[in-house]
């Protein structure tokens, strides 16, 4: 009991200033209880302490550095919050372009790889025994040499890769397309009628050093080979040209 | 900017998702790579329109004397041959032409477009120009079978022993040679049509006669190396046929109904595809080209191809283009003033002229068919078989279709007579300037001395002719054959070194007028490095 009277009576003594007398309770309890009386006079002591030190001044800066520091530890704060989702976000647009780069492989694969013919498939299958002989017989036509000669070419061009591939049909192009706007397309024809063939053509250069008869010489390589009318020489006038006369 | 961000990311997946549908849609037959494998036939799509197998390969070879002839008729003007590759040779073959060549619905018939045909021939070879003529013996097969009997060559008896036959090789549509004739050039269209020893042993496709309709879609299939890995294969040349797409933008149709030439339009079209056979989607055969202007490839069709096939082997010899041997200009294109200086009546003339029909004759050339019916300056040709005329290309036409050594009738309307009158005129045949450079070429006038015998030479710088055996001279690269020349035993290869006695080069060319010519004349040659001399009888003085 006392000590609760204690306790509310120091409170009141925290409350007081100094040079105030407090409360005729305080007074008469200060009177009576003696550990009360030595804690008021310590408080009482230190407060006069600390009254006689004057007062300090805040630097002029002081309220600006103040809210400075205020700020800063504020956006600091968020910061941490804004860099995790920053660095999320990152990381998931770099997952969607992985995605997309992947999804455009697989397109573009798809496009200019057509589904790989049954040559290509029995090349991945494992060995087995065939089921129908008789329809085998039929899809293996009778390669001509110069066939054989894509497939030697082909079984070249493996083996200086180091891999083993299968052979893939040659490029087809789309059935319909509008060329009114667009470069033609030089197309190759399926390995079945693009016959591959060697040409015996000469190998002898033709250089030829000639004048027209007044002293002008001019040298003219002509090539050994040309195809269409990739005329060897301009000739004088076109060999069949009409020229609306019937002379 | 969170938002921003997850936005743009779910367009990424948007992005991805809507690929990923669009790969799956256009792969849906794609059969998992686990399973059985179909049947060729079942899995290979049928596409018509990659089957070419009337496409043949035809190589056409030339040996250093065609090669020369070939640069006589160039540009460059060329006299004398300068200097040449230590290891040249004349008979050896220094260039090598590939082309494409349509074989024909008979399995037989292979008509190509050869750039080169010209240096193959001359006058002597179309017998409907030349009908003095003798009996011609055809070409044998340039490249017969191996195991071929050894025949002596009737041709060259003709033609001489150093300038031998189209040396021309047909390669099939599945790269094996075939055995092939060639028969002859058709100088209306510039096919040479060569004949196949045996049926073909691929099936051909149709020829599609019928016109073509404009924004039809073609192919233009032709031989085109191989390039890359292939063509390394060793250090052969290899080639396969390949294939550009164009449609077809422009038909000009013939006075007859038909079509005359089509063009098609291409942006990737190169001098490589002259010759090219053009197949529509149906897998026919509707052309050849035979000619190019920037991305335009004008195309021979089917139908003319095939009278030009028929011509040649109807006569079994190469065909000239029809003369007749006048000059004149379209009625549409005249002003008043020209008719009224070929004896035409202002009211008459002005009739014509409104009609915009017919032909106005501006010369006649002597002793030609028209002279011979009678036709003269300032006739107006307004009809031939009946046919209208409205241009120069209408009348061009009609006198090819009706072919050389052929009567025409014309209908002609004259200054001097109130009423159309018809006529009838016997054309004969002319090769064009490729054949005839000879009787219309600026050179010098001493040239013509030897052209006119039908020799074509080409001179020797000394260097050259040292190669050959000789110091100087003429090298002879072509003589006509059944000509006073020819019979006395010139031939190509022979190097002329002098006539009766004078020295010829380069600046000293035989130059005789034809009435100064003495009856006989001696040349001194040089053939395979031994001299000769031939005795040549002047033609002009022989006859009386």
């Amino acid at each position: 009991m006392k000590e609760r009277q204690c306790e509310v009576i120091r409170r009141e003594l925290d409350d007081l200033t100094l040079g105030d007398e407090g409360s005729t309770a305080v007074t008469q309890h200060l009177r009576e209880c003696g550990e009360c009386r030595e804690f008021h006079q310590k408080q009482t002591r230190l407060r006069q302490i600390v009254g006689s030190l004057g007062t300090v001044e805040a630097p002029p800066d002081f309220d600006f550095r103040l809210r400075a520091r205020l700020a800063n530890e504020s956006s600091s704060a968020g910061f941490h919050l804004r860099a995790f989702q920053w660095s999320s976000a990152k990381g998931f647009a770099a997952v969607a372009m992985l995605l997309v780069f992947v999804g455009g492989v697989v397109y573009v694969r798809t496009i200019s790889n057509p589904p790989a013919g049954p040559v290509a498939v029995q090349r991945e299958e494992p060995v087995k025994p065939p089921v129908k002989p008789v329809e085998d017989k039929v899809v293996a036509p009778v390669q001509p040499p110069q066939v054989a000669l894509n497939e030697v070419s082909d079984t070249v061009a493996r083996k200086g890769r180091g891999t083993e591939r299968v052979v893939r049909p040659q490029k087809r192009t789309p059935v319909s397309m509008d060329f009114s706007s667009e470069r033609a397309e030089t197309i190759s024809n399926s390995s079945r009628q693009s016959t591959i063939f060697p040409i015996d053509a000469s190998q002898q250069s033709f250089t030829v050093s000639l004048d027209d008869g007044r002293g002008n010489a001019r040298t003219i390589s002509l090539p050994t080979i040309s195809f269409g009318s990739q005329r060897v020489i301009p000739t004088r006038a076109n060999q069949f040209t009409q020229k609306g006369v019937w002379y | 900017m969170p938002k921003r961000v997850a936005t743009i990311a779910s367009l990424l997946l948007c992005c991805v998702a809507t690929m990923a549908l669009s790969v799956k849609a256009q792969a849906p037959a794609q059969p998992p790579r686990k399973t059985a494998p179909p049947s060729r036939a079942a899995v290979r799509p049928v596409d018509k329109r990659q089957d070419a197998p009337q496409v043949v390969t035809i190589v056409h070879r030339l040996n250093g004397l065609k090669m020369f002839r070939l640069l006589l008729r160039s540009e460059q003007h060329l006299q004398a041959v300068d200097r040449l590759d230590s290891s040249f040779s004349l008979m050896d073959e220094v260039h090598t032409n590939v082309i494409a060549g349509l074989a024909m619905d008979d399995g037989e018939t292979i008509a190509a477009w050869l750039p080169e045909a010209n240096v193959e021939f001359g006058p002597a070879d179309f017998p409907a120009f030349n009908l003095q003529t003798p009996n011609i013996p055809q070409p044998p097969s340039a490249r017969p079978a191996p195991d071929a009997p050894v025949a002596p060559n009737p041709w060259n008896a003709f033609r001489g022993n150093f300038f031998p036959p189209p040396d021309v090789t047909v390669i099939g549509a599945d790269g094996k040679p075939l055995v092939a004739q060639y028969v002859g050039l058709d100088a209306v269209t510039g096919l040479s049509i060569l004949r196949l020893a045996g049926k073909n042993p691929a099936a051909v496709g149709a020829l599609q006669e019928d016109p073509v309709d404009v924004g039809e879609s073609v192919r233009l299939y032709g031989p085109e190396p191989v390039t890359g890995q292939r063509g390394l294969l060793n250090s052969g040349l290899y080639v396969r046929i390949g294939a550009t797409e164009g449609k077809v933008f422009d038909v000009r149709r013939a006075p007859t109904g038909g079509v005359a030439r089509f063009k098609v339009s291409s942006p990737r079209l190169s001098q490589s595809i002259i010759g090219g056979v053009a197949i529509n989607d149906a897998g026919e055969t509707i052309g050849i080209v035979v000619g190019l202007e920037g991305t335009e490839a004008s195309v021979l069709p089917a139908a003319v191809i095939r009278r030009a096939a028929r011509r040649v082997l109807e006569r079994q010899a190469s065909v000239p283009k029809p003369w007749l041997g006048a000059q004149g200009v379209a009625v549409a294109q005249l002003k008043l003033d020209q008719f009224l200086n070929h004896g035409w009546k202002p009211e008459r003339a002005a009739a014509l002229a409104g009609d915009h029909q017919g032909i106005l004759l501006t010369s006649i050339m002597p002793d030609s068919p028209a002279a011979k019916a009678a036709l003269r300056a300032g006739d107006v040709i307004l009809k031939v078989n009946n046919q209208e005329i409205d241009n120069g290309e209408d009348f061009t036409w009609l006198l090819e279709q009706a072919g050389p050594s052929s009567s025409v009738s014309f209908t002609v309307a004259r200054p001097d007579r109130m009423v159309a009158e018809a006529l009838d005129v016997k054309l004969s045949g002319k090769l064009d300037s490729g054949f005839t450079w000879r009787f219309g070429s600026n050179r010098p006038a001493a040239n013509d001395f030897l052209i006119h015998h039908g020799i074509e030479t080409i001179a020797l710088r000394p260097a050259v002719a040292l190669q050959l055996g000789t110091t100087a001279g003429l090298l002879v690269v072509y003589v006509e054959p059944a000509t006073a020349a020819f019979d006395a035993g010139l031939q190509p290869g022979d190097v002329i070194q002098s006539i009766n006695g004078q020295s010829v080069t380069l600046l000293r060319r035989p130059f005789l007028s034809p009435s100064n010519q003495p009856a006989t004349m001696k040349f001194e040659i040089v053939r395979n490095k031994e001299k000769r001399t031939l005795t040549v009888v002047n033609p002009v003085k022989k006859k009386p």
